[in-house]
Formats: structure tokens, C-alpha cells, sequence
């Protein structure tokens, strides 16, 4: 298990700027899932389609099935940003594992026939339907909203408060920092260490 | 219940990165769904991977999109309208000779691709999982009491047990067990007191230049010569 030890402490090292950009992006999902924002939308695509592209380009070749690998992710995130669960990983692993299974089927769509097994069959992670997992590690947004009311009450105030803002009542970390008049970094690791502690309180009860 | 046998560090790595064929990438999924320990080491690969190929940006000069092209591209994804491919239902329940297995997530999204049972020789079922051209694996159910002959594989065989527990002459395995086999081994399969439903594939890649193609399942080359 060195191979785990080692990617906790690159994680580790992630340097704010990174965690910014990423706790940006979270912040413009957010806001495509409630509002259909294009303004949001566009910013986050300013921020993903060159990187897609440059990936894209590496893995294919060729630049026209490159651009139809940046459009089909990007039109996936448009449509499936409420699928996003922040808990799970950063805002570009999950638009990472969108673009890994458009190339899985782009790479396949020559001798592709109707019933063969596509991407989203193999990966489900576009899925709609609530797949429970055989533990606890699978926190979906409707466990937390359903059944994790009775962990709260095990959280301290201060971040109870924010995790009810952010996920009951939807508001963005910024303007949650704004309501409480507490600093934005503040709210950030009251989120972390909540989402964490509540994580740790349903696995241990399964 | 603890799972002793994963599937190795670089087998883990090409599923997450998409480079297994559908087959094995529906075995190691179906793996990970049952196996807590390897789906945290997927998420952890994704993220590197992540940080690989999309966080640090290699810039192509000549391939950078230009202005008009990404205005293009938003419009075209603001006009989409969103994709409703139907979705099946995922079935979780598999019956077979009066028993009734639970499917791990992966193959319960998959069961309308499970084809008819036939009766092997001995006390062996196999139903056929198509999933594309060429690309086969098989559900594989022995009875109590089972034994399948000594034999050796032509290409790398991967298999899943999805409930039971089977032995051969090296080791036992059980719910969740992943055990990759090499064409030098041979290896006896067998069930004691207990039944077992199996996942099994061959590496796609050999079942290609074999030329025994689609037929082949870990055991068939032994029952349809």
C-alpha cells in the first residue's frame, strides 16, 4: 500500500491555487445544477475545454475527433452538473472520468454496432438511479438529505450551520461566508471536516 | 467479509484510464463494486490520473481553440437538448436451479445482456454475457460437488466469484475473490459442499488471434471440442 501513502501526501501538497480553482469550479456546478447558469457555464468551460483538447489530442490524433471529444464532455456537464457529488472528488476527476468514457466510445465507434455495450453501461457514473453500494463509502446526495438528519445533531454548531446552508439550503460557500460573516477559508475547512466526520459517523454505524 | 484476491495495481490503472477491452472492464468493475479497498484505489488513480492528463496542461500551440470556435461550441451545447437515452432498469436478482443470487451493481445494470443458460457437462451452467463485437464473457454456476477437469488456458482468463466459494489445487476463493490466470497454468476448479456463481472472461486482445473466438469460455475449449 506505498503506492496509497504516496498520492495521500501529492494530495497533500496540492497548493492553494489548485484548491481554489477546484473549490471554484464546485462553486460554478452548483449553480449550472440550480439555475442552468450560462454565464457559469461558460466560465467553467474557459477553464476545461483547452486542458480537454490538449488531452484529447494526445490520446487521439487527430484534431476533429479531439474537438468532438471536448463538445460531447462539455455538453454532459451541461446536462448532468446536478450529478456532481463534491464529497466523492474534485470538480476535474469527475469531468475527467466524463471525457475517459467518451473516449472509451470514440474509440470504439467505427465498428460499433446498436446493442453494443457502451461507456456509461461499463462506468455508471452518469447514472440517475440511486445504486447503493455494499457500505457506507457511497454517500449520495439523497442519503444525506433523507436519513443523515440524525448524524447532525452529532456535529459541532459551527459546522452544522454551514453544512445545512450548503446542502439544505443550497447556498455557495462564498455566500455562506458572507451571511455568517465568518472568512471563506473558514468556511471551506468547516466543510471539509464535517462532510468528513459525517462520513466516519454513518460508515462506523454500518 | 474479507477479500483476499484483487486485481493488480497496473490492471486497476488501465480500467480507470479506459484502456481494458468492454469484457475485462466489466469483470475489474463488477470486482470494484463488491471490494471497498480497490474502489477507494480507483478514486485515488482517477484523481492522479485526473492530475496527469487534464490539471497540468500541455499546450499545443497549433490545436488551441480559438475564440469564435469556443462561442461555436457553447452555442451548439446551449442548443442540445439533454440526451434521454432509455435507460433500463438495473435487475439485481439472477434465479438459477432454484437459487437466488443478488448482482453487484456493474451487472445488474447489465442483465438484459445475459443470455440463455445451458447445461455444461458435469454440474456446470454457463450463460453468455454479450457485450460487443467479438467480446464475450461468461457467467459460469457450479453446483455442489462439481469438478472440471485439469486444463490450461489459451489466453489470460480473469475470474469473479460473484457468490459461492470454489477451490483449485493452489488456493480457495470466495465472494468478491478476483484470480487472474496466465496461459502456463493449469488448474482444476472444483466446489465442495458449497454452489458457485463465477464471472469469467478471456483477454480480448487473444481471443481475437486465437481463432476459437466467441466459444471460448474459461472451460469450453474442454466441452465443445
Amino acid at each position: 500500500m506505498q503506492m496509497m501513502s504516496e498520492r495521500t501526501s501529492t494530495r497533500g501538497s496540492m497548493t492553494t491555487t489548485q484548491t481554489d480553482a477546484a473549490d471554484r469550479a464546485a462553486e460554478l456546478l452548483a449553480k449550472i445544477a440550480e439555475n442552468r447558469s450560462r454565464a457559469a457555464f461558460s466560465e467553467l468551460f474557459r477553464q476545461f475545454a483547452p486542458k480537454l483538447q490538449s488531452y484529447a489530442t494526445r490520446q487521439f490524433g487527430n484534431e476533429q475527433t479531439a474537438m468532438d471529444l471536448v463538445q460531447e464532455t462539455m455538453t454532459n456537464v451541461w446536462h448532468k452538473a446536478h450529478l456532481f457529488k463534491p464529497d466523492r472528488g474534485s470538480p476535474s476527476t469527475w469531468i475527467f472520468t466524463i471525457a475517459r468514457n467518451i473516449r472509451f466510445d470514440l474509440l470504439r465507434k467505427n465498428k460499433k454496432r446498436k446493442d453494443d455495450i457502451s461507456a456509461d453501461e461499463l462506468w455508471p457514473i452518469l447514472s440517475e438511479q440511486n445504486d447503493s453500494l455494499d457500505d457506507g463509502y457511497a454517500l449520495d446526495h439523497d442519503v444525506l438529505m433523507q436519513e443523515i438528519s440524525f448524524y447532525y445533531a452529532q456535529l459541532p454548531d459551527a459546522q452544522r450551520v454551514v453544512i445545512e446552508k450548503i446542502y439544505i439550503e443550497g447556498k455557495s460557500q462564498q455566500e455562506v461566508s458572507d451571511a455568517l460573516g465568518v472568512p471563506l477559508g473558514t468556511i471551506k475547512s468547516r466543510t471539509r471536516l464535517a462532510l468528513k466526520k459525517l462520513k466516519e459517523l454513518i460508515v462506523d454505524d454500518n | 467479509m474479507i477479500i483476499k484476491s484483487h486485481p493488480g495495481e497496473g490492471l486497476l490503472y488501465q480500467y480507470a484510464a479506459g484502456d481494458l477491452s468492454a469484457a475485462m472492464t466489466l469483470v475489474v468493475g463488477t470486482h470494484i463494486d463488491m471490494c471497498k479497498a480497490c474502489r477507494q484505489t480507483v478514486c485515488e488513480i482517477e484523481q492522479k490520473l485526473c492530475e496527469e492528463n487534464l490539471d497540468t496542461l500541455v499546450s499545443v500551440a497549433s490545436t488551441t481553440m480559438s475564440k469564435s470556435q469556443c462561442d461555436q461550441m457553447l452555442e451548439a451545447i446551449f442548443a442540445s437538448s439533454a440526451c434521454n437515452k432509455q435507460t433500463r432498469q438495473p435487475n439485481e436478482i439472477l434465479s438459477l436451479e432454484g437459487r437466488r443470487f443478488t448482482l453487484p451493481r456493474t451487472l445488474a445494470h447489465n442483465s438484459h445482456r445475459i443470455g440463455e443458460w445451458s447445461k455444461l457437462v458435469g454440474k456446470l451452467w454457463r450463460a453468455p454475457l454479450t457485450l460487443d463485437n467479438g467480446n464475450q464473457t461468461n457467467l459460469i454456476y457450479m453446483a455442489p460437488g462439481a469438478k472440471v477437469p485439469e486444463h490450461t488456458h489459451k489466453g489470460q482468463e480473469a475470474t469473479l466469484v460473484i457468490d459461492g466459494v470454489f477451490n483449485d489445487e493452489k488456493s480457495e476463493y470466495r465472494d468478491g475473490d478476483f484470480v487472474l490466470l496466465d496461459p502456463s497454468r493449469t488448474h482444476t476448479p472444483e466446489t465442495q459442499d458449497e454452489d458457485c456463481l463465477t464471472l469469467a472472461t478471456l483477454d480480448a486482445p487473444l481471443h481475437f488471434t486465437s481463432g476459437i473466438s466467441r466459444l471460448l469460455n474459461p472451460f469450453s475449449q474442454l466441452f465443445f471440442r
